[in-house]
């Protein structure tokens, strides 16, 4: 096996006594004293992640707009600048590459974070357009880290942490003046439900910050609790309900698709797709649903399969993402999942587990 | 460090094993309980089930995970512990305390594979 790949904050993590585990080729903290206690700290107050693994890319230049709104399914191009987008990047056949935020500086400069397994596909992939635009398309991940401060807190701490900062929207974003060593920027983004921040700077400036924020008792989250809050919120992981075979129209992701903007990557075999699944949310009574467990209609057949699966925190009961055969599923609202052979009743949710809870 | 119970045996997967005459009461270690985190559900035997040596006889689920329990001996399940399934959090608090089940030793044979109280403290600290 090839050799794990190393935050800035490495040693920072080891220091607090972080369990360290493989994530897509990286060593990353999964939790640090408690998960259950990282997910209350986020709902309650502030938690900080290092997601430094994550992937920064860099287009500029006159027709860099042009480039990045060809290659994802939203709709960059009526953004204003200033604010952040979440897409979907498709192959020509539909399936997601992978799911992404582009952040619009202006016409001229945007930046794109993937996630961190898709960093060489993500590139490799989008490098086979960039050379038809006027643009230059870097891959800058190397020069990056990364903080998501996540929390009702956030904007409290990190406003006395960096005074330059506004009180900017959701998925809005805020250039970090003082910030020279490379371009650094403060987004209102997160995967976790909560109001937040994702801090993009120079490795020297995210660990300043990160001690900065251990001094303020800002509670470390690891990927752990970072999992059950996505789920919590709903939110899709790349790899779980996301993959090359799938398209947005499939994964809940129908909202990103902007069919009447115009050419994009994937669009004419999306026009011509017809959705085979469907994407639910389930909640269960008893039981704790895992990746992998087959989902069962109420004649005991097999309609879909759980794509991520955990104990919430926050409603105390058994949650999951479930992809459903579109054929197979009748708009039931209780199904049942098949949990080592026994058979546990959960109820299909219509809004997401937690919500209305970031900023607007 | 972990607490360990002398007179008790063990098995490298953290089950304690307390035997009294031919009966056998099984649980999950502190070392398992804290390794594990939060635990958030338990699933059982019922009574009158036929174990088997070696093979898994129930889950223990944290927020995160899942982990077979294994049983080390062959015999029959004479008692589950339905307090536990109802509040699987208290085995955080007394893994000791908060037993799974009990069952009927076929063969005292299997208890000399087990390790004591010495052998599961060395065993954890080479971990």
């Amino acid at each position: 096996m090839s050799e794990l790949k190393q935050t800035s904050l490495y040693q920072k993590h080891l220091e607090l006594n972080a369990k360290m585990v493989d994530f897509g080729g990286w060593e990353m903290p999964i939790q640090y004293q408690n998960l259950k206690e990282e997910v209350i700290s986020v709902r309650e107050r502030v938690g900080v992640f290092d997601v430094s693994h994550m992937g920064e890319f860099y287009v500029t230049g006159p027709q860099a707009l042009d480039f990045v709104d060809y290659i994802v399914t939203n709709d960059i191009r009526t953004a204003a600048p200033g604010k952040a987008i979440y897409s979907p990047m498709l192959n020509e056949q539909g399936g997601i590459v992978d799911d992404l935020i582009v952040y619009k500086v202006s016409d001229t400069e945007l930046f794109i974070c993937v996630n961190a397994a898709n960093i060489e596909k993500d590139f490799s992939a989008m490098s086979q357009f960039s050379s038809r635009f006027d643009c230059k398309f870097e891959n800058l991940s190397q020069n990056y880290s990364l903080l998501a401060l996540q929390g009702p807190q956030s904007y409290q701490v990190l406003k006395e942490l960096l005074p330059e900062i506004k009180d900017i929207g959701y998925y809005s974003i805020q250039i970090l003046e003082s910030e020279k060593e490379v371009k650094s920027f403060i987004a209102r983004t997160g995967y976790t439900g909560e109001d937040g921040f994702e801090i993009f700077g120079s490795h020297n400036f995210i660990e300043r910050l990160w001690s900065l924020m251990m001094n303020k008792s800002v509670q470390p989250c690891g990927l752990g609790s970072r999992d059950v809050l996505r789920l919590e919120a709903c939110f899709s992981l790349y790899g779980n309900e996301l993959n090359d075979e799938l398209t947005p129209l499939e994964t809940g992701l129908k909202w990103t698709v902007k069919m009447a903007k115009g050419d994009f990557v994937g669009k004419d075999a999306l026009a011509e797709s017809i959705p085979r699944y469907r994407l639910v949310k389930l909640s269960l009574e008893k039981g704790i649903p895992r990746a992998g467990y087959p989902v069962e209609d109420d004649r005991g057949q097999q309609i879909g399969v759980i794509t991520s699966g955990s104990m919430s925190v926050c409603l105390g009961k058994g949650i999951a993402l479930a992809r459903l055969d579109k054929n197979l599923y009748q708009d039931s609202e209780k199904l049942n999942i098949n949990i080592r052979n026994k058979i546990y009743p959960a109820v299909v949710n219509k809004k997401p587990f937690i919500s209305g809870r970031t900023k607007s | 460090m972990s607490k360990i119970i002398d007179g008790y045996l063990y098995t490298e997967e953290h089950e304690w094993i307390h035997v009294e005459g031919e009966t056998a009461t099984i649980g999950i270690t502190d070392f398992a309980q804290s390794s594990l985190g939060d635990i958030v559900f338990v699933e059982l035997p019922e009574e009158g089930e036929e174990l088997e040596a070696g093979n898994s006889f129930g889950v223990v689920e944290s927020i995160k995970s899942v982990s077979d329990l294994y049983t080390p001996l062959t015999g029959k399940v004479v008692e589950k512990n339905s307090t536990v399934e109802e509040t699987p959090e208290n085995l955080n608090e007394d893994p000791y305390g908060g037993w799974l089940i009990k069952m009927s030793v076929n063969d005292s044979n299997q208890l000399d594979s087990l390790m004591d109280s010495n052998a599961y403290k060395e065993f954890c600290e080479s971990l």
